[in-house]
């Protein structure tokens, strides 16, 4: 009993202290990620009752019962579909409407406030939104097309209209959020830069694709990242509010697929395995961001 | 000791004080949620012992779904109202307390006074499983109005197929470019309507005399009956007389109605109520008509559609006793009464029927007496008591993804009786 009995009391606690403080994020983490994680795993092995109070252990069955269903398939394809269009669409398109908003025009304040307010409306908003918009007897875009065109589309019961204002409508909303990523990233290059290429004679498209490309790579790869992951795990509002997956399970995803096999039919060991199969989706591209990202991109 | 003795008189007296707590979730949005809310509070002033939470919790299957998680859970709700097709999910459940074991014990309580074509549903091998609640059946809705400008007898309204494809063709009505602006007819697309179709014309949906003498194994909808209902709707659609909605968009079809953009609709008769409201407002005379049968196929019946309350297990039986109690009175003519005409839902008692023809309402409402009549007039048998299957949501998709298909041109009606017929197997077949 002395001094250093106290001295190695604190030494103990100094040690502990760290994780003393990070334990309520860790029993967190545990109680609301890795469990729930853990038991998606094991009930993906199980053919489970609507209440959950049978199971039978059916092995693999519910995956390979998934990879022979012509429906999942056909989501797996819509997700690829509807992933790359709205990604590649939505970068190329963030990348030039930065390029304008770093103009220094008059009022460019006001057209960056005006293009931003998209982002500040939830998926299922934006879905109502655009369903009234597209509405074929009482929306606005019909009645634009029926006066200027005269014609008359059913834009969310047919083929392929359906898939096309989805992913107008995903476009529409992820756009703002790579805008401000890019106009970010476009005010970060030096003038220095810019100005020595037009000494050097270069035209604006080969500076564009050339220079300002090339400089912005480190955003542009983790926007592709972000989009794939949100076109991927967040597109399940403004599906269920546009389409509900319809015409014919046509743009049904995986998620919305997830979701009906899980919420709509309680095929809760059908919907793990999916949510397992989404789960090494996510792996690969997480890995794929941190190996790759840091490898190739070009950072200043 | 004595004060021992004192404390736990005071806790007791404390305890059989305290109310009763529970949960009623129902799926009755909009307008309703405060009728509900003031049936309930009615409840709790002649019931003081007793408190119920009422909870908008959502659609139907919102509710189930969260039913589910509430009760792996541990701390289940005690009533839940569910749509019918949820019946034979929740029987195989295990969950709930069936109804006819509190009936039996109740003799305050006589199930005969209910309408036969509403107990037939819930019950399963004679025996009442909920109790049936929110009734209804479609209705076929017209615009008099229109009717009238387009040369249409306002008073006939079309009984066959053929009467209502030529009412259509006449509802039509095209701008100086030749589009469309007014046309015929519209239903949301939802299974439903294929199921009452198949009743209507005397027939069943699945095996088994639709899953009411053993479970159902296969569906038997591929066939004549099947086919004259997707024969009528791909017809209505590639004629441009139709316009189809998004899956279950009741809201959708009621817009097109209400803003004379179809002549017609058939819709459920729980739609009554707000109709006859929006169609005064527009300025138009609502009418309303059983709904149209295939030529020269006798008429069958009608099938319940709506929902029943279920009262679900719970560890201390005073919650039961409660619960029961609260079922109990909203099944009573009183309510029953008040909900009928809130909404148009069908007062699910004789009683409750008889005292409203005796005061007279339904002179003033003839169109509550429509929807009534093309119930009681009803064939009454296992066609038209309706099919109770495990997996009737898939089976209803199975339906929906097909006729999507159809519509949108991709296949014949053959082909999506067809296919709805493949997948709604595979669905029973799985279910588990």
């Amino acid at each position: 009993m002395g001094d250093r009995h106290i001295y190695g009391g604190a030494r103990v606690r100094r040690k502990l202290l760290p994780y003393l403080l990070l334990m309520p994020t860790y029993v967190i983490i545990v109680l609301f990620i890795y469990l729930p994680a853990y038991d998606s795993f094991y009930s993906s092995f199980f053919k489970v009752s609507v209440f959950g109070n049978r199971r039978i252990f059916v092995g693999i069955q519910n995956y390979l019962s998934l990879f022979t269903d012509k429906d999942y398939l056909a989501s797996v394809r819509f997700t690829l579909i509807y992933t790359l269009s709205t990604v590649v669409i939505s970068i190329f398109l963030s990348f030039f409407i930065a390029l304008l908003l770093d103009q220094k025009v008059p009022g460019s304040r006001i057209y960056r406030t005006l293009v931003f307010a998209p982002y500040a409306v939830s998926h299922a908003v934006a879905g109502a939104l655009w369903g009234f918009l597209l509405n074929p007897v009482v929306g606005h875009v019909n009645y634009l097309t029926r006066i200027f065109f005269g014609i008359q589309t059913q834009w969310l019961t047919t083929r392929p209209f359906a898939a096309y204002s989805l992913i107008f409508a995903s476009i529409w909303k992820t756009l703002p959020f790579n805008i401000i990523f890019y106009l970010a990233a476009l005010q970060g290059i030096s003038s220095e830069v810019i100005e020595a290429s037009i000494i050097d004679g270069t035209n604006s498209w080969t500076r564009v694709w050339k220079i300002i490309f090339p400089l912005v790579s480190p955003i542009t790869f983790y926007l592709v990242i972000m989009s794939i992951i949100s076109s991927t795990f967040q597109s399940f509002a403004i599906i269920d509010v546009m389409t509900k997956g319809g015409p014919g399970g046509y743009t049904t995803n995986m998620i919305y697929k997830l979701f009906m096999d899980g919420f709509r039919f309680q095929k809760t060991g059908l919907a793990a395995a999916e949510n397992v199969i989404l789960f090494f989706v996510m792996i690969i591209i997480t890995v794929f961001y941190f190996v790759y990202g840091q490898k190739r991109v070009h950072y200043q | 000791m004595k004060k021992v003795l004192v404390f736990l008189v005071v806790i007791l007296t404390v305890l059989s004080f305290a109310k009763t707590k529970i949960q009623f979730w129902h799926a009755m949005g909009g307008w309703r949620i405060e009728v509900i809310q003031n049936m309930v509070n009615e409840f709790m002033k002649l019931n003081p012992d007793i408190e119920v939470e009422v909870q908008y919790v959502g659609s139907y299957e919102e509710i189930l779904a969260k039913t589910v998680s509430a009760v792996q859970a541990g701390t289940p709700p005690h009533v839940v109202q569910l749509n019918e097709i949820s019946t034979q999910k929740m029987v195989d459940s295990g969950v709930i307390v069936p109804v006819q074991d509190l009936v039996d014990k109740d003799p305050s309580f006589d199930v005969g006074l209910f309408l036969p074509q509403v107990l037939n549903y819930y019950k399963v091998g004679g025996k009442l499983y909920s109790m049936p609640w929110n009734s209804s059946t479609p209705l076929l809705y017209y615009n008099k109005n229109l009717f009238k400008e387009v040369g249409l007898d306002p008073n006939n309204p079309p009984r066959t197929y053929s009467e209502l494809i030529e009412a259509c063709r006449k509802l039509v009505k095209k701008d100086e470019k030749g589009n469309v602006i007014r046309t015929g007819i519209t239903w949301c697309l939802y299974s439903w309507f294929f199921e009452e179709y198949m009743a209507l014309q005397n027939q069943p949906l699945v095996d088994n005399n639709n899953g009411r003498t053993a479970k159902a194994t296969k569906v038997v909808f591929n066939n004549q009956a099947g086919l004259n209902f997707m024969n009528l709707w791909n017809t209505l659609r590639k004629e441009g007389l139709m316009i189809n909605t998004k899956r279950a968009d009741w809201t959708a079809a009621r817009q097109l109605f209400i803003s004379q953009t179809v002549g017609m609709l058939i819709s459920s008769t729980s739609d009554v109520a707000l109709l006859m409201t929006e169609s005064a407002k527009q300025g138009f005379e609502l009418g309303t008509a059983f709904l149209p049968v295939p030529d020269g196929t006798p008429r069958g019946g009608v099938i319940i559609g709506g929902g029943s309350l279920w009262i679900i297990k719970q560890k201390n039986q005073a919650e039961v006793d409660a619960a029961w109690k609260l079922v109990k009175y909203l099944a009573e003519p009183g309510p029953q009464i008040v909900w009928h005409q809130a909404t148009g839902y069908f007062p699910i008692r004789v009683d409750a029927i008889q005292k409203l023809q005796a005061e007279g309402y339904y002179k003033e409402n003839p169109h509550h007496l429509t929807a009534i009549l093309q119930l009681l007039t009803s064939v009454q048998n296992y066609n038209t008591n309706g099919a109770i299957i495990g997996a009737f949501p898939e089976v209803r998709d199975a339906i929906e993804t097909a006729v999507e298909k159809m519509i949108s041109g991709t296949l014949t009606p053959k082909q999506a009786l067809d296919e709805a017929e493949k997948n709604a197997n595979k669905a029973i077949k799985e279910y588990f």
